[in-house]
Order: C-alpha cells, then sequence, then structure tokens
C-alpha cells in the first residue's frame, strides 16, 4: 500500500493531533512571516525617518581650519567637484558611505543680511540595492528658502529674489526646523559655485554612514580607514547623534529578531516533537503489526517523518498567509509612513514551503528514532 | 518447516530474573495445526512471538525453512516474515484508520501486490464484502477478527501463528475463526495457535502444553485429526 495514502489517511483519522500540529507550525511560521515583514517595514521607516534627520557625515577637505569650520559651518578649503564621483568610485566604498552628495556652502548678502548658501550636487548612491537618493534636488534658477530668511524678506514660494546678481525663483519654503536651516538657501550646485565664486569646486560631501555598529566598536575609525585609503585629501567628521540613533534603532530591531526568531523555532520544535512523541505512543500497536507484517524500520520512519514533512507543508503555506495577513492587515498602521512598501515578499513562500517540511522533520527526529526503537513483541502481546 | 532448539527467553523485571521460556525445543511439519496451551503467563504468547521472528531469544536457534531467523541480517528476517509468517492477534489489531479492505490489503507487502490471494474473493469467502469500505471502529469483534484473519491469509503464508485467536469471541465467532484456520490448513498450510481454552483441541493435530516457560512432557498429545 502507498504510503502517502496511509499518511493521509492517518493524519485524517487522528485528526486532533494533526490540527494541533498544523496550527502550532502554521502559528510559528506566521509569526516568523509577520516578524520578518514588519521588520523590514519598521527598518524602512526607519531609514525614512532618518532620512528626514540628515545626513549624518561630512567628509571635507583635509586641509580644513576646525576652528573656522566649527564657527563658521562651512570649510574655508575646497576640493575639486568630481571629487565624489572619485570616491564613489573607490572599491567597497559603499559598503561604509552611502548617499554621496557633493555640496558648496559660503555666506553672502541677501536683503541686507548675510545668509548661508548651500549648493547641492547630484546625489550619488550604491548602484546595487536601488535606493531613492535622499536630500534635495533643486534646478537651475531655482532657490529653495530658510523658513527665517523668507519671514524677514516676506518672500513666499512662487515669489523670486536676487542673489549675487542672479534672480532665482522660490520654488520651496522650509518648514521651521528650528536648526541652522532655518537660515539658509539652497541652490543647485553650479549656480552656488558661481554666486559664490568658486567654480568647479566643493567644499563638502554629505553622506550617509552604513556601518550601523555595535557600541563597543569605533565606526568613526573604520569610516576614517576607508578616507584614509579612497580619498587621502579629506577628512571625515562624524555627526555622532544621529549615526547612533539609527545605529541603535537598527541593533534593536536585529536584537528583537535574535530573541524572536530562536523562541519561536524551539518552541516550534518542542511542540512538533511532543506532539510526535504522543503520535508515536498511540500508534504503538500499530508500529508492532506493522514490524509483524514484515515492514522494516524505513517503512516506520517514512510514516513518521512523511506525516511530519507533509504536516509542516501544509502549517508552513497556512502560516506564510497568515503572517503576511497580519503584516498587511496591521502593519500600515504602524508604519504609516511607509504603508505602501508592505507587500507579500516574492518568493518567501518557497522558502517556507522547503524549510517548514524540513523543521518538522526534524522536529520528528527523535519520536521517529524511539518509534524505529520500539519493540514490536511488547506491543503485540496480549498478556 | 519450523524448528525451535533449546529457545530460552529470560529478562529484567524489577531487578529480578524472569524466565519466561526455559529451553523449549519442538519441531512442526509442513501441513500441521499445533495448539500450545498452558496458564496464563507460562510463556506461550512469547514462544510464539519468538518462533515468528518477532523476540530475540536470549538462547537457542529458531528455524523457519531451513533459515535460522536471528542469524539472518534484519531485512531478510523481516522478508521471512513479511513472505512465510501472517499473524493473527487476540486484540486483533487492525489499523483504525484504514478501511477493511484496506486493512487486508496492508498484510501484502509493497510491490508484492499482484501475489496475494485476491482480496474480494478473500473479503467474500469470510463474510466481509458488505463491510469492505468499512472501518473497523463500526465491526462486531467477529468481523474484526476475520478482517485480522484475512490480512494473514492475503499473502498467501507458509504458516499462521495465531495468539489466542477467539479470547475475545463468543463460542460461534470462535467456531467459524478456526473452521476458517482449519480451512488454511487444509490448503496446505501450517498453523500455530496458542490458546488455554479448549475450544481449539478440536482442530488440533498436536497439542503442546506449557508450564512455567518449558513444555510439560508426557502432555504432548496427537489428536489425529483428519487432514
Amino acid at each position: 500500500m502507498r504510503i502517502l495514502r496511509l499518511i493521509v489517511a492517518e493524519l485524517n483519522y487522528h485528526w486532533v493531533n494533526t490540527l494541533m500540529g498544523v496550527l502550532g507550525l502554521a502559528i510559528a511560521v506566521g509569526l516568523l512571516v509577520s516578524v520578518r515583514m514588519t521588520s523590514q517595514a519598521s527598518e524602512r521607516e526607519t531609514r525614512r525617518v532618518m532620512r528626514d534627520m540628515g545626513f549624518n557625515l561630512r567628509i571635507i577637505p583635509k586641509s580644513t581650519d576646525m576652528d573656522h569650520f566649527w564657527a563658521n559651518g562651512f570649510s574655508d578649503q575646497t576640493m575639486p567637484g568630481e571629487t565624489v564621483k572619485k570616491l564613489a568610485a573607490q572599491r567597497g566604498v559603499f559598503v561604509s558611505f552611502n548617499h554621496l552628495t557633493p555640496t558648496l556652502e559660503g555666506r553672502i548678502e541677501l536683503g541686507g543680511r548675510m545668509v548661508w548658501v548651500t549648493g547641492i550636487g547630484e546625489t550619488i548612491v550604491s548602484a546595487v540595492d536601488g535606493r531613492q537618493p535622499m536630500g534635495f534636488r533643486i534646478k537651475p534658477g531655482e532657490i529653495f528658502m530658510g523658513w527665517a530668511v523668507a519671514q524677514r524678506m516676506g518672500v513666499k514660494r512662487g515669489g523670486s529674489v536676487e542673489l549675487g546678481g542672479k534672480r532665482f525663483q522660490v520654488e520651496r519654503v522650509l518648514a521651521e526646523g528650528g536648526t541652522d536651516e532655518d537660515v539658509r538657501v539652497f541652490l543647485a550646485l553650479k549656480e552656488a559655485q558661481s554666486v559664490l565664486g568658486q567654480p568647479g569646486r566643493i567644499n563638502e560631501i554629505k553622506a550617509i554612514d552604513c556601518l550601523c555598529l555595535t557600541a563597543d566598536k569605533d565606526p568613526l575609525a573604520m569610516l576614517r580607514k576607508v578616507i584614509e585609503t579612497a580619498l587621502p585629501e579629506a577628512r571625515v567628521l562624524q555627526l555622532r547623534t544621529l549615526a547612533d540613533a539609527r545605529a541603535k534603532q537598527r541593533q534593536m530591531a536585529e536584537r528583537y529578531a535574535r530573541l524572536m526568531v530562536p523562541m519561536v523555532f524551539v518552541v516550534g520544535l518542542v511542540w512538533v516533537g511532543v506532539l510526535g512523541w504522543l503520535n508515536v505512543r498511540e500508534r504503538r500497536v500499530e508500529i508492532g503489526l506493522w514490524r509483524a507484517m514484515g515492514h522494516g524500520s524505513g517503512r516506520i520512519a517514512g510514516l513518521f517523518l512523511g506525516k511530519a514533512a507533509l504536516t509542516g507543508l501544509v502549517g508552513g503555506l497556512m502560516g506564510y498567509a497568515l503572517g503576511t495577513w497580519v503584516a498587511l492587515r496591521f502593519g500600515p498602521g504602524i508604519f504609516q509612513v511607509t504603508a505602501k512598501g508592505l507587500v507579500p515578499e516574492a518568493g518567501l513562500w518557497v522558502r517556507v514551503a522547503l524549510v517548514a517540511p524540513a523543521f518538522a522533520v526534524l522536529a520528528s527526529l527523535i519520536p521517529t528514532m524511539k518509534a524505529m526503537g520500539q519493540d514490536p513483541a511488547e506491543a503485540l502481546r496480549a498478556d | 518447516m519450523m524448528i525451535c532448539e533449546q529457545v530460552e527467553r529470560r529478562f529484567q523485571a524489577r531487578g529480578l530474573e524472569v524466565v519466561a521460556l526455559g529451553g523449549v525445543s519442538l519441531e512442526i511439519e509442513r501441513g500441521e495445526f499445533v495448539v500450545i496451551r498452558g496458564p496464563s503467563g507460562c510463556g506461550k504468547s512469547t514462544l510464539l512471538l519468538t518462533m515468528g521472528g518477532m523476540q530475540r531469544p536470549s538462547a537457542g536457534r529458531v528455524v523457519v525453512s531451513g533459515r535460522d531467523l536471528y542469524a539472518i541480517p534484519a531485512a531478510e528476517r523481516n522478508r521471512v516474515r513479511s513472505q512465510e509468517i501472517g499473524f493473527v492477534f487476540q486484540l486483533f489489531h487492525l489499523i483504525p484508520y484504514l478501511t477493511v479492505r484496506e486493512n487486508v490489503l496492508a498484510g501484502i507487502p509493497s510491490g508484492e501486490e499482484q501475489k496475494g490471494a485476491s482480496v474480494d474473493e478473500l473479503l467474500g469467502r469470510l463474510g466481509l464484502t458488505g463491510r469492505a469500505g468499512h472501518r473497523p471502529g463500526t465491526l462486531s469483534a467477529g468481523e474484526r477478527q476475520r478482517v485480522g484473519l484475512a490480512r494473514a491469509l492475503i499473502k498467501k503464508p507458509a504458516v499462521i501463528l495465531a495468539d489466542e485467536p477467539t479470547g475475545n469471541l463468543d463460542p460461534i465467532n470462535a467456531a467459524e475463526v478456526f473452521w476458517h484456520l482449519a480451512e488454511f490448513r487444509r490448503g496446505g498450510g501450517t498453523v500455530v495457535v496458542v490458546s488455554h481454552g479448549e475450544d481449539a483441541g478440536a482442530h488440533a493435530s498436536r497439542t503442546i502444553w506449557l508450564r512455567d516457560g518449558r513444555i510439560v512432557p508426557g502432555e504432548e498429545a496427537r489428536t489425529g485429526v483428519a487432514t
């Protein structure tokens, strides 16, 4: 008789055991799938929030006078505009840095007062992960104005201002941020170079670090080592508050996953293992009978491991559906900024369909060995 | 056909050695109907299971059709069991999740289905045709034992080892079971029945008495029932 027929008939007959096994696996897989989907959503959300918080790395010319830098907010030295492309072309740079944005900053008179001007160039991102460049994109002839500057000058979006002898259309007035952005104006890099009298030059590359290291490791030392090799004429400064917040959030997510995943695995293993053990006990006589009819250990193992694999497959796929539903149903309420990014992960169901049966088989190994080693005579004797 | 030579079975229970079989020697010819009798706990079932290759003796040999059952590899022993030996149990031991028909078919080793007797013909002979699609839980005790018998017969074994096959049956059903066992013997098969009752005696070609794990000398009797 075909073993699959035996397994299906037994699953049907011992439906309570089957239901408990399938539900246990479905809940375990569902938890893992929903945790995975929401963790990814959490990471996306964090990345977006951190992106909104701004860059956390400043790469400036090595010869910068740091007293001037901290007193004025920008470097007194400049680098060629191509420096950013040179940095981006270095092997392995995007392991440590991303969103490389060339800028030129300086001060200029606007409406009778000195303001900061920031020229922003094209952001270069890693080609591998396909992320969208962060930061402003400013077209030639346009200006983004800080809230305080716009208030002082009584300028609104759609208006125009003259800067360095050239007229710019106010494309955007930034919301009040409570930072020095409130007293800045932002231009396209080329136009900033023109109004500041520094054609083809930049004095800073802004970036985000991708290391997300733990507190006991020094990310700055590693970043400096990379810059030393890739761009020896520059130095890197790290805005620790932003970098640490980013790293801590990511580490928290990783710690959560490190706790959840093994816990779900262990609980799932024990659950399936105990059910398997009970099933073996319940089927003692049947096992003895198969032996009496001349079947070897292979048939016994096939009956129990095959059952585990089938239960794992059904439970796994149910768990995938359950976990996906939970993530899609409740995720958008939690991760409101990146809600649209919450979609079923392509190919995950295939991995679940492979891993869940293997997991159930692993959990059933000990009960199966018990079944194979059972003395059939003890089970079959009447007295 | 079957030879037991000084078969012993000893085991430890709560630190004490229990002798289930204390050196049983026995020879059963093809076509015999042997009844093993004795009080409860005298070792009848242990002897039967040992003869069927289900329980390794502590000492001695069991030879079935010229093969020393416990000297050959386990896989070959399984093959002997699956092809030559049919078991019938007091508690029927049917597989609860299979139908009657499937329980009977389970008696045939995988891949050797064509060697088995026609399951429908067998079910008809045992009066189970109408029950073929039922599960064991819906059958009477007599029907269950006939299913157990059909499962043993389906592979056309050389010998049937029956452990108290009528222990849970009323006299009418018991008589029917023995009638089918005798029929199997008439077809050239060998039957060994363990029983502590007297109902099997009418069909026996020989009765062996067992007490405290040993054959009782002088109480072995040939009944001379016609084959």
